[in-house]
């Protein structure tokens, strides 16, 4: 069983770093996983992406994108891009700002997460995309919530920026029980 | 421990462990993060760096280094690549090793940064003026990329050869977990100059041209004996066998799964050299295959050609078709690659050879 993520929004919502959470949060898992970013001309478009699949048992073959699961869509453009690929029966996480048409597609199911609104709230302006780290685990079932959360803190701490753990762990959980 | 990393950057790592001391180059997307990483990590363990002022500076500083007896690297894409290719010429007339990296992108001219394999022929075939060739590693995954870079600095030395590290955009950019080899012992090559004066000088003039062409092409021919690389799967009993590289190889490893558990007698051929080619493994497929089928990122299918040429000789009783599957830059999705080989079963997909 492989899980495959698509996580796009605009360049500095941080979904590249949201996905790369998820990524180590499977590395840490001893599971076989790839990140593929969006990069070069489409960064200074606007619009980030990246691809994340994981799967316990089998060799991810290709990386790219292909049928994702779930789609995280922190904008409308992101969000009207991906939909169309995503397979029938998975996930749609979307932010405050993204409007579903009447037209949209139905075989998917949709949540909705104020992700920047709570960040606000949490007095973590930038926190948006760690929300939405919690409500994918939560939604994927795929890992346990306090393995998770330290994955996700030794990744920050090897990258220097430990200091944020408490709130990236706060935001998280509101994410978590926001879905 | 394995952990998760960025192509680029674990395969500069892995060069620094795999000995490289010297590193020249100019950025380019999508291989910078190899310059970028190795502009802090070569001073840290002794090694020099250089951010050239051109392509062509920094190739022809590594033939400097090179010839001092210092495992030399250089990493470009595309339009770089072309640019070193004079220097690539010359580190081969002076049997001088060195491992050259391109994270290839796709396009003529400048071109785009999309991931690609549209400059197979250009490095199989030797990209400069001349009479030569270098070997062509051309690794799917990241941990296969930092596992090839001491095999290609001791392939370089055993030869003096050019060793071609024959990536893509996706390799250099995408992440994975890789668990990185240890270090070597840093020894210069015993032939190298010392600032004594040691060796003979010769002269441009004094040099036996015929002589030397005569040793080349029996170098390379040692080299297509002894170092064809290649990963197998199913092809002893296979209908039609893929033959596919790099990141499109492994996506097409999966479509090949797939299809075996569907009941398609189907196999693949990834070679891990693109020069030498896997001519070996052709000869070890089913005697009563239908026909080979290349997966590439390109627009007019250059591997094709050493496909075809190596199912032509080795299975010489009949006329076995070889078809070509081209996508032009990305990664073919699995279901698409799929679909095609039903196209192709069908007779909707016209052989190229």
């Amino acid at each position: 069983m492989m899980s495959e993520i698509i996580f796009a929004g605009s360049g500095g919502q941080g979904v590249l770093t949201c996905g790369l959470i998820i990524s180590n949060i499977a590395a840490s898992e001893g599971m076989n996983v790839t990140w593929v970013p969006s990069y070069g001309s489409a960064m200074r478009g606007g619009t980030a992406n990246c691809t994340v699949k994981y799967s316990s048992d089998n060799y991810i073959y290709n990386p790219s994108p292909e049928c994702p699961n779930m789609l995280l869509a922190m904008n409308q453009p992101s969000f009207v891009k991906f939909l169309p690929m995503v397979a029938p029966g998975g996930t749609v996480l979307i932010g405050d700002t993204v409007e579903i048409p009447d037209n949209a597609r139905t075989d998917v199911t949709y949540v909705k997460v104020n992700c920047t609104e709570i960040a606000v709230g949490l007095n973590n302006p930038k926190g948006a995309n760690i929300v939405m780290t919690g409500a994918i685990i939560k939604l994927m079932e795929d890992f346990k919530h306090d393995a998770a959360i330290q994955s996700m803190n030794n990744m920050f701490e090897k990258k220097g920026k430990g200091k944020f753990n408490a709130a990236n762990m706060a935001a998280f959980d509101a994410g978590y029980n926001a879905v | 421990m394995v952990e998760m990393m960025k192509g680029n950057e674990a395969i500069a790592e892995a060069a620094i462990r795999a000995g490289a001391r010297f590193y020249a180059g100019y950025p380019i997307t999508p291989s910078s993060e190899i310059m970028e990483y190795l502009s802090w990590r070569m001073a840290e363990v002794g090694g020099s760096f250089v951010q050239a002022e051109s392509e062509l500076a920094g190739i022809n500083m590594v033939i400097g280094a090179s010839a001092c007896g210092v495992r030399a690297l250089t990493a470009s894409s595309g339009p770089g690549i072309s640019l070193k290719q004079e220097g690539i010429s010359t580190l081969c007339d002076e049997g001088l090793p060195a491992v050259v990296i391109t994270q290839v992108r796709y396009g003529n001219g400048l071109g785009t940064l999309f991931t690609s394999q549209c400059d197979y022929n250009r490095e199989t075939r030797g990209g400069g003026q001349g009479d030569y060739r270098c070997i062509v590693l051309c690794p799917s995954s990241v941990q296969e990329y930092v596992d090839l870079m001491l095999p290609a600095y001791e392939l370089s030395e055993k030869y003096r050869i050019v060793v071609i590290m024959m990536g893509e955009g996706t390799l250099g950019q995408m992440m994975e977990p890789v668990e990185l080899p240890d270090f070597v012992e840093i020894k210069r090559t015993p032939w190298a100059l010392n600032g004594h004066y040691t060796y003979k000088k010769i002269g441009i003039f004094e040099r036996d041209s015929m002589a030397e062409a005569v040793e080349l092409r029996a170098k390379y021919d040692e080299i297509k004996e002894k170092e064809q690389r290649w990963e197998e799967e199913s092809i002893q009993d296979a209908d039609y066998v893929f033959v596919a590289y790099g990141v499109p190889g492994r996506a097409t490893l999966g479509a090949v799964r797939e299809l075996r558990n569907a009941g398609e007698k189907v196999g693949l051929i990834r070679p891990v050299t693109a020069w030498p080619y896997p001519e070996k493994a052709f000869a070890r497929i089913n005697p009563n295959v239908k026909g080979i089928i290349t997966v590439e990122e390109n627009a007019t299918g250059q591997m094709i050609d050493d496909a075809a040429l190596s199912i032509k000789k080795t299975h010489k009783d009949r006329n076995i078709p070889a078809y070509a599957l081209t996508y032009v830059y990305n990664t073919p999705p699995i279901g698409r690659i799929k679909e095609d080989y039903f196209k192709v079963k069908r007779g909707e997909i016209k052989e190229v050879y």
